[in-house]
C-alpha cells in the first residue's frame, strides 16, 4: 500500500523527516517496505567559491562549487549566483524526477552537476533563479535534512488492519505516535432544493449482507479530465487517472478507506436500487468487459437488471461515460465474509473487495459519500440533489472491559490507569469508567489482549524488561536426536548429506517406475514438478548423482519424510557411485550395524541396472543404493544417552559461491611423511587462493620406493573464476604457489 | 579416505536446537502432511478471514495439505502434553510458490512454544535475546516490533542489526487465548509464547549464499564446502 506524505498532511502536521517517520511506523507495527523521497540524497549543500564567464555563451557562467569534499565545475545559467552563497547542488547520479544528472558538456565546457532552482527540486514553482540557502546549512549535507519535500511510503499492512489502507488511517497512527491529533474537516454541501426521495430509494433484502447503503444524486455534471493536483496524487499511488467522476471515487477510497462506486443515473431503470443475493447463475458483465456467471454474491440491482457486484466491481451497463450528466454515488458497507467469498470465487480481487474484506470504517460511510459529492461538484459542476437515499442497520460500537491489571501483568509495564487511558484515547478509543468503546474502524479489537498490544506498541516495546526463565529441566531425547546420530555415522564415513525436493514430477515417476496410485497427489501445484509427493528417497538421490559428473566417487545419503497415500515416515537412503562404490556402501552399512547393534539384514544393497542408469542419465558405470524405514530402524537402535549428544561441526568454513564459468583442472602428487593427514594438506591448498574452487584427494598409498615412512598423496585441483573464464597463465601461477607452499609447510616433494 | 559432510541446514538446525535444549526445550516433530484444522483453524486462521491468504498452500487431492509452518505442531503437542509445555519443532514446511533466488516451495522452520502459569512478554524477550546472543554474540542488537500473526496476541517480529541495517529474523508472540482453548488449556490460568524462525534464510546469511535453490541442488561443489 502506497502512502503519500503530502497527502497525510491533509490530516496532520508532520514534523518528522522521512526516515524518522519510517522508523516510527516500523516500530509501532506498520512495516515500511520502502521510502522514495522526492529529494534525492545526492542533492547536497554546496558553496560557490568562484564564478567565471563562459567562453562560448553570454548567458552562462562557470561556477566552482565546494561540496564538502572537492571543488567541482558547474555550468550555470541562473542570473542570481554570487560567490559565497550556499546553494543546492545536484551531484552526478542525482535523480530529479525522471532525470538523472550526468556529466555533460555545455557549449564546450564540462559540467559536473547542477545548481538547482525551486521547481527543479519539486519544492515550488519558482524558476527565476537558483535557491540561495541559509548560511547555517552545513556544506556537504543532503538538502533533504533541512527542507520538507514529498515522499512515497510503501507499507505492508497486515490483514487485521484494514483501517490502515487509507491516508487517514496512517495519519491516525502517526497522531497516536507523536501525541497529536488529526483534523478532519466537516463537510458542508451546497444542495439543490429538489429532494432525492422523488427520484431514488434503496431497498436491502437482508441487512446481514449489507448493513448500510447510501446514495446521493448529482445532476448536470460535465465529465472531463481531473485537475493536475488530483491526477498527480493518483499517479503517485500507481493509478491511472480516468475522469473527474471516477477519479474522485478512487481518491476518496485512498483517502478515507471507503470504496465508492459511481453509476450513470440515466442507465438505472426505475427509481429504486435493490441490494440482494444473486439468483442462480445470474450473469453480470463487469467494468473490465468480462461476463461473469454469479454463484454467490451480493448484487446491486435496479428494476430489471444487476448493475454491480457489490463490493467487488461495477457493471458495464451503468458505467460513467463522457455523455453522463447524472451520477449516483454509492457508499456502503457489505458483509466482510460474503465479499471475500465472492472475490475468491470469481478470482477477482479488487481494491474495493480487498478493503471490504478487511473491514471499512463503519462510522464514516456517510462522510465519505458527502466528501465525494462535494469534490464531484467542485470538479464537474452540477447540482447535488438534497437528501441521501439510504437504508441502514448499523451495528453499534463494541465495548470492552479494560483489564488494567492483566495488561500490566502481561506486558510487565507498570502503567497507571490514566496512562493506559491516554494511549487508548490517542488511538480513538473512548474510555468510560473501566470500559472502552472500540472505534468503528478497528474491527481487529476483540479481547483485552488486543488492548494490551495497542498500549504496548504505542508506549514502546523497547520499554519492556526481559525476564529470565526459571528452572531448566533436561530435555527428553526424541526421534530427532536419533536421526542426527545416524547422519553423523554416515558423514564420518565420507558420505555427503543431500536434502532433495520431496516432490516427483510425471517424468520422474516414469524414470523411477513408480505407480501414481501409490502416491499422494497435490491438487493445485503451480509448478508441474511439484505434482506428487515422493514415496522413496532414491529417485532424488539418483538425480543428485547425475548432477555431479565431475566427481570420481560420489557418496550421498538423505534422511527425510516419504509419503504413501495413508502415511508418512522418515526414510534413510544411501547411494554410492564410481570407483569403489560397492566397497564404500558396504563399509558404511557395516559400521552403522556394529555401532548401533543392528542386524545387517535390515539393509538391502542393490546395484542399479544399465537400464536404470540410462533413465536417470547417470554416466558412472557402477551405482549402488540402499533404502529403509528409518523410524523402524531407530526403534531397534541401542545406545546410551551420551551417544545422542548433538555434535557441532568444528571445521572452519570459508564459503565460496559455485562459479558458472568453466574450471581448469590440474593434478598434483606429493611425497610426504606417512603421519601427515591428507585432509590437512587439502585444507592448506584450498586456502592458497580464492580461485581454487575444489580440491579432491584421488590417490593415497605408502611404498618403500618413496623412502622410509613416506607416502604418496595425489589431488585433483579445480581452478575457477567467479566472474569469467579462467586463463591458463593464472592457473599456472596458482599451481606454482601451491607447490611452493606445500613443499615448505609439509616438507613435501612434488612427484613428477 | 575422505570425510563426508552434513548439509548446512542440518548443521545450523543443530546449533539452534542445542541452544534451546540448554534452556530446557524438548524437541518434537510433527507431521508434514496435515489437515486444515491443525495448520489453520485451530490457530485462529479461519478460511473466511483474509489472514488465510498470507500463505500459499499446497492442497492434496485427499483434502489434506502440506503444512505451511511448523505451528501445526502446537495444538497436536498440547493435546498429548499438559502444561508446563516447553518444546521446539524443527521441520520442513511448504509453500505453493513460483521459485526464484529468494523463494522456495520447501524450507526448514523451527517453532518454539512455552506455556505455563504467568508467562509474560518479558519471558519471550529474554528467551529470544538469549538465543540471538548465543548465535550472533553478546554485542548483537535486538529489537521487537509489533506484527500480526493470527495465532498470537500481541504478536511481534524480531529484528537484529546486521551490517548497519535491521533485519527480520523471527516471528513471535503471546499464544492467542483462542489457540489455548483449542489446546484445551484455560487461558485464565495459563499463558504462553510461541516463536518461529526460518533456518534457510539464516544459513544463507551466515555464509553469504545468494540463491536459496543452491541449498536443494545436491551440487557436491556446494555441499562439500560444509
Amino acid at each position: 500500500m502506497k502512502i503519500l506524505k503530502s497527502w497525510l498532511k491533509d490530516y496532520i502536521d508532520i514534523k518528522l523527516t522521512d526516515s524518522e517517520m519510517a522508523e516510527k511506523l516500523n516500530i509501532s507495527g506498520t512495516e515500511v517496505e520502502s521510502v522514495t523521497s522526492f529529494l534525492d540524497s545526492n542533492v547536497v549543500i554546496a558553496e560557490i567559491k568562484d564564478i567565471k564567464k563562459h567562453p562560448n555563451a553570454d548567458r552562462l557562467r562557470i561556477a566552482t562549487v565546494f561540496d564538502g569534499k572537492s571543488d567541482l565545475t558547474v555550468v550555470c545559467g541562473a542570473p542570481n549566483i554570487e560567490v559565497g552563497q550556499k546553494v543546492p547542488l545536484a551531484k552526478l547520479g542525482a535523480k530529479l524526477g525522471d532525470i538523472e544528472i550526468k556529466k555533460t558538456e555545455i557549449r564546450g565546457v564540462e559540467s559536473e552537476g547542477m545548481i538547482c532552482a525551486e521547481d527543479e527540486l519539486g519544492l515550488g514553482n519558482d524558476h527565476a533563479g537558483i535557491i540561495v540557502l541559509p548560511n547555517e546549512y552545513k556544506i556537504g549535507k543532503p538538502l533533504s535534512e533541512y527542507v520538507e519535500s514529498d515522499a512515497v511510503f510503501e507499507l505492508e499492512i497486515t490483514p487485521n488492519r484494514g483501517d490502515c489502507l487509507s491516508h487517514i488511517g496512517i495519519a491516525r497512527e502517526i497522531a497516536a505516535l507523536t501525541g497529536r491529533s488529526i483534523s478532519k474537516t466537516p463537510i458542508s454541501l451546497d444542495m439543490n432544493s429538489a429532494n432525492i426521495k422523488d427520484r431514488l430509494s434503496i431497498k436491502i433484502t437482508d441487512k446481514k449482507l449489507c448493513p448500510q447503503y447510501m446514495a446521493r444524486l448529482i445532476e448536470g455534471i460535465k465529465v472531463g479530465p481531473s485537475p493536475d493536483w488530483l491526477k498527480k496524487r493518483l499517479e503517485l499511488l500507481g493509478l491511472k487517472p480516468i475522469n473527474n467522476i471516477v477519479d474522485v471515487t478512487n481518491f476518496v477510497m485512498y483517502d478515507l478507506g471507503q470504496p465508492l462506486h459511481a453509476f450513470d443515473a440515466d442507465k438505472i431503470d426505475g427509481k429504486e436500487i435493490i441490494v440482494r443475493k444473486n439468483k442462480p447463475n445470474e450473469k453480470v458483465k463487469t467494468l473490465d468487459g468480462v461476463e461473469r456467471i454469479i454463484k454467490d454474491a451480493i448484487l446491486i440491482t435496479d428494476k430489471n437488471k444487476a448493475i454491480a457486484i457489490a463490493g467487488v466491481m461495477g457493471g458495464n451497463n451503468s458505467e460513467i461515460s463522457e455523455e453522463t450528466t447524472r451520477v449516483v454515488i454509492e457508499s456502503a458497507e457489505f458483509n466482510r465474509k460474503n465479499i471475500r467469498k465472492t472475490a475468491k470465487e470469481l478470482g477477482l480481487v479488487t481494491e474495493a473487495s480487498y478493503r471490504f474484506e478487511r473491514g471499512i470504517n463503519s462510522g464514516s460511510v456517510e462522510y465519505a459519500l458527502n466528501k465525494a459529492a462535494k469534490m464531484m461538484q467542485e470538479l464537474a459542476g452540477g447540482r447535488i440533489i438534497s437528501g441521501i437515499a439510504k437504508e441502514e442497520e448499523k451495528a453499534p460500537n463494541k465495548t470492552l472491559e479494560i483489564e488494567y491489571e492483566k495488561i500490566n501483568n502481561l506486558t510487565g509495564l507498570d502503567l497507571s490507569v490514566s496512562e493506559i487511558n491516554r494511549i487508548l484515547n490517542s488511538l480513538g478509543f473512548e474510555v468510560k469508567n473501566d470500559l472502552c468503546i472500540v472505534p468503528f474502524w478497528r474491527h481487529d479489537i476483540e479481547i483485552w489482549q488486543d488492548l494490551a498490544e495497542e498500549v504496548a506498541r504505542i508506549y514502546g516495546y523497547n520499554k519492556i524488561t526481559p525476564l529470565a526463565l526459571q528452572e531448566v529441566k533436561a530435555p527428553k531425547k526424541s526421534t530427532y536426536y536419533y536421526k542426527e546420530m545416524v547422519k553423523d555415522a554416515l558423514a564420518e564415513e565420507g558420505f555427503v548429506e543431500a536434502i532433495n525436493y520431496p516432490y516427483l514430477s510425471e517424468d520422474g515417476i516414469k524414470a523411477a517406475n513408480l505407480k501414481t496410485k501409490d502416491l499422494l497427489e497435490i491438487a493445485n501445484p503451480i509448478q508441474p514438478e511439484n505434482k506428487y509427493l515422493r514415496n522413496s528417497l532414491v529417485p532424488g538421490l539418483l538425480k543428485s548423482i547425475a548432477k555431479n559428473p565431475s566427481f570420481d566417487l560420489i557418496l550421498f545419503f538423505e534422511v527425510g519424510k516419504v509419503f504413501s497415500r495413508k502415511n508418512e515416515n522418515n526414510n534413510l537412503a544411501i547411494v554410492s557411485a564410481g570407483k569403489n562404490a560397492k566397497n564404500e556402501i558396504e563399509k558404511v552399512i557395516e559400521n552403522i550395524c556394529v555401532r548401533f547393534k543392528i542386524d545387517k539384514k535390515y539393509f538391502n544393497i542393490k546395484e542399479l541396472t544399465t537400464n536404470e542408469l540410462q533413465k536417470f542419465k547417470i554416466k558412472k558405470p557402477v551405482v549402488y543404493k540402499s533404502e529403509l524405514n528409518l523410524d523402524n530402524l531407530i526403534s531397534l537402535i541401542k545406545v546410551s544417552g551420551e551417544d545422542l549428544e548433538l555434535k557441532l561441526n568444528q571445521k572452519r568454513i570459508n564459503y565460496r559461491p559455485v562459479s558458472k564459468f568453466p574450471a581448469i583442472t590440474r593434478d598434483l602428487a606429493f611425497i610426504v611423511d606417512k603421519k601427515i593427514e591428507s585432509s590437512a594438506v587439502e585444507e592448506t591448498i584450498t586456502e592458497i587462493s580464492e580461485l581454487i574452487a575444489r580440491v579432491e584427494l584421488f590417490d593415497e598409498f605408502t611404498s618403500d620406493k618413496f623412502g622410509v615412512n613416506k607416502k604418496n598423496i595425489a589431488f585433483h585441483i579445480y581452478l575457477q573464476h567467479p566472474e569469467r573464464t579462467m586463463i591458463d597463465k593464472e592457473a599456472d601461477d596458482i599451481i606454482k604457489s601451491v607447490i611452493k607452499n606445500i613443499e615448505g609447510k609439509f616438507k613435501a616433494s612434488l612427484r613428477k | 579416505m575422505q570425510k563426508g559432510n552434513l548439509h548446512p541446514i542440518t548443521q545450523y538446525t543443530r546449533e539452534v536446537v542445542k541452544i534451546f535444549e540448554s534452556l530446557g526445550f524438548d524437541v518434537f516433530e510433527g507431521p508434514e502432511v496435515d489437515n486444515e484444522w491443525y495448520n489453520f483453524d485451530a490457530l485462529n486462521v479461519p478460511s473466511d478471514h483474509p489472514s488465510r491468504d498470507v500463505q500459499d498452500t499446497f492442497w492434496l487431492k485427499n483434502g489434506r495439505l502440506l503444512r505451511t509452518h511448523t505451528s501445526n505442531s502446537q495444538v497436536r503437542y498440547a493435546e498429548k502434553n499438559k502444561p508446563p509445555i516447553k518444546m521446539i519443532v524443527p521441520g520442513r514446511c511448504y509453500r505453493n510458490e513460483a521459485t526464484d533466488s529468494r523463494h522456495e516451495t520447501t524450507f526448514m522452520q523451527l517453532e518454539g512454544l512455552y506455556i505455563d502459569k504467568n508467562v509474560k512478554i518479558g519471558h519471550l524477550f529474554w528467551t529470544l535475546e538469549t538465543f540471538l546472543k548465543k548465535i550472533y554474540g553478546d554485542a548483537i542488537e535486538v529489537r521487537f516490533r509489533p506484527h500480526h500473526y493470527p495465532f498470537v496476541e500481541p504478536g511481534m517480529d524480531v529484528d537484529i542489526k546486521y551490517q548497519g541495517k535491521w533485519l527480520e529474523v523471527l516471528g513471535s508472540g503471546m499464544v492467542h487465548p483462542k489457540v489455548l482453548r483449542n489446546m484445551k488449556i484455560d487461558p485464565n490460568k495459563y499463558s504462553g509464547y510461541a516463536f518461529g524462525l526460518g533456518i534457510d534464510r539464516l544459513v544463507m546469511l551466515k555464509y553469504g549464499i545468494e540463491d536459496i535453490r543452491q541449498l536443494y541442488s545436491s551440487d557436491l561443489r556446494f555441499l562439500k564446502q560444509f
